[in-house]
């Protein structure tokens, strides 16, 4: 499979702020790249970068095999973050006004119902909902028919039901063939849509792998939650292994089958509990797991601190 | 596709954005209408002993349209400018095949749409209060249109410099209220020091009262107020075309 995005040691500083430090990655044709990191790891400056709307300090990028600013423009579309078009046109005049800046775009209409505003087209952008706004604004993206479609952040401030009516577009999009890079720092989406994350932190690129085999390698097992008040020492005199965590008590490693069985001996030692709940592993177990992982590489002497709440 | 189809494009998309932002549409016709109510009153009045007002009415012709063609084109490109930053237009744009001559291109144009309308208001209002002391010239229109290029252009340049929507008015004030009343609008050059008088040369505004002085109240030539402005509206669309945004 041929590379749609290929990044080859990307830097780029701001004063003293490192936004990018040596990012390297390949994107293939088809596949749906989400970049997961939290606010300010430097998720749109590796966007930026891979637009050509900010030239690195070091390192090269391609895309659809020539640099960015080389490549056809009708080829590329982009959804910047935190984006908005002129306010008192209608969905649209504004996909309408955007298609007149393109040789070949799509028909209007077309993308009015791709992005399910058929209904709400005449509708000023400014009178729209959050979520309606943020499908014109895919819409636009997708106006001239891009072969690579970057997304920065496309389902921020918008509601579960928007979110999911995007999912839904994008995975649609990526089956027709289109390459979607899209960033966010939803795990959950990144999870659902994409066959390739990389995980960012403090502008450096964490891991990159299929989701599946991200969870696998550093997710961790299932376990189940027990909260309840009763002591660690009670739960293991059933026999299993019991781990204290700030949220309750957790037996590591259980599977589906055997919840039954742990179930049938808390009654059994007459050990009641206010809720038992039977976790899968996630992305977000894995980004926490790597993360502090660098965390600790870098600061052995702070081996307290939140990744996450320190990156953002 | 060519150029044209996309300045037409993004022309249409800002003459329709103004168009529905009522409160801009009434202080942009309502400003030259002020200004003649104010000074077109005080003209009204014809003194006779010098003054601000020593001059018959087409005297001050070039100046009320000089105030149009400044002031207008200033703050709207560079409000637009700071307007698109706000809300990261022009990372998107520079996605698309429109370039950054072409945006400025289509915002001049419809700079250039709303100061002739202003315009003539102006010379209506003026030929209704005055009774016509001024007559027309076909030369108004290119000193017009090259005026607002010239403008739209130093208009960019406040845009990318001031980088908020309060900066540009703040910065197009400071840039264009010293130029009105040095550039021969409504204070002739006799009224100013003698050491500053070199450095009325040096405004574009200067070149634009000059000539439109010439052709509408003086009947002489304004050629080479014509061909100064000419090179200034290439330099300053060249120089604005390069300030808009694209790249960080």
């Amino acid at each position: 499979m041929t590379a749609a995005v290929t990044a080859e040691g990307i830097s780029k500083r701001y004063g003293d702020t490192i936004a990018l430090e040596d990012v390297s990655l390949s994107v293939d044709s088809g596949d749906v790249f989400a970049l997961v990191g939290p606010n300010g790891a430097g998720k749109t400056t590796l966007v930026r970068t891979l637009t050509g709307t900010t030239m690195p300090d070091a390192g090269s990028v391609t895309v659809l095999g020539r640099s960015p600013n080389q490549v056809k423009k009708e080829r590329i579309g982009l959804l910047p973050q935190s984006f908005t078009p002129p306010e008192r046109l209608s969905a649209r005049e504004l996909l309408g006004y955007y298609a007149g800046l393109y040789d070949d775009p799509r028909p209007v209409d077309d993308v009015l119902t791709d992005v399910g505003l058929e209904t709400t087209d005449e509708t000023w952008y400014t009178n729209l909902s959050g979520g309606q706004q943020r499908r014109v604004c895919v819409g636009i993206a997708l106006i001239n028919d891009p072969d690579l479609l970057f997304l920065d952040e496309p389902t921020t401030g918008i509601d579960p039901a928007g979110r999911q009516s995007l999912w839904s577009l994008i995975t649609d999009l990526a089956d027709d063939g289109t390459t979607v890079f899209l960033t966010t720092h939803y795990m959950e989406e990144a999870e659902q849509l994409a066959d390739q994350v990389a995980l960012l932190d403090s502008g450096s690129l964490v891991e990159v792998g299929r989701p599946t085999a991200l969870i696998e390698r550093y997710g961790g097992g299932t376990h189940l939650r027990i909260e309840t008040e009763h002591s660690l020492h009670q739960i293991e005199s059933l026999g299993v292994d019991v781990e204290t965590t700030e949220t309750g008590l957790r037996i590591p490693d259980v599977a589906p089958a055997e919840i039954g069985e742990i179930v049938s001996r808390l009654e059994a030692q007459g050990i009641d509990y206010e809720t038992l709940t039977w976790t899968e592993p996630s992305l977000e177990d894995v980004y926490l797991h790597l993360t502090s992982e660098t965390i600790d590489e870098q600061q052995p002497s702070e081996p307290a601190v939140n990744p996450v709440g320190e990156s953002q | 596709m060519t150029w044209i189809t996309r300045v037409g494009a993004e022309a249409g998309t800002a003459w329709r954005s103004f168009l529905r932002r009522r409160t801009a549409v009434f202080f942009t016709f309502g400003f030259p209408l002020i200004l003649v109510g104010i000074f077109g009153a005080v003209v009204q009045t014809n003194p006779t002993g010098g003054g601000l007002f020593g001059h018959p009415t087409g005297f001050y012709v070039p100046g009320y349209l000089a105030i149009i063609v400044l002031f207008t084109p200033l703050s709207r490109i560079g409000s637009s400018i700071a307007r698109y930053q706000e809300g990261n237009r022009f990372e998107k744009l520079a996605t698309t095949p429109l370039n950054q001559g072409e945006w400025l291109a289509a915002h001049t144009l419809v700079n250039i749409g709303i100061i002739l309308l202003a315009s003539a208001i102006v010379l209506g209002v003026l030929e209704l209060v005055t009774g016509g002391s001024f007559s027309l010239s076909p030369l108004l229109l290119p000193f017009i249109v090259l005026a607002v290029v010239v403008f739209c252009g130093i208009g960019a340049l406040i845009g990318r410099v001031a980088d908020s929507q309060d900066g540009v008015i703040a910065a197009s004030n400071a840039v264009a209220l010293p130029l009105v009343f040095l550039s021969e609008t409504f204070i002739t050059p006799d009224m100013l020091p003698g050491w500053f008088r070199p450095a009325i040369g040096l405004s574009p505004l200067t070149y634009f009262a000059r000539g439109v002085r010439n052709a509408t109240y003086l009947h002489q030539s304004a050629g080479s107020e014509l061909v100064v402005l000419a090179v200034l509206a290439v330099v300053f669309f060249g120089l604005g075309a390069y300030a808009v945004p694209q790249t960080e």
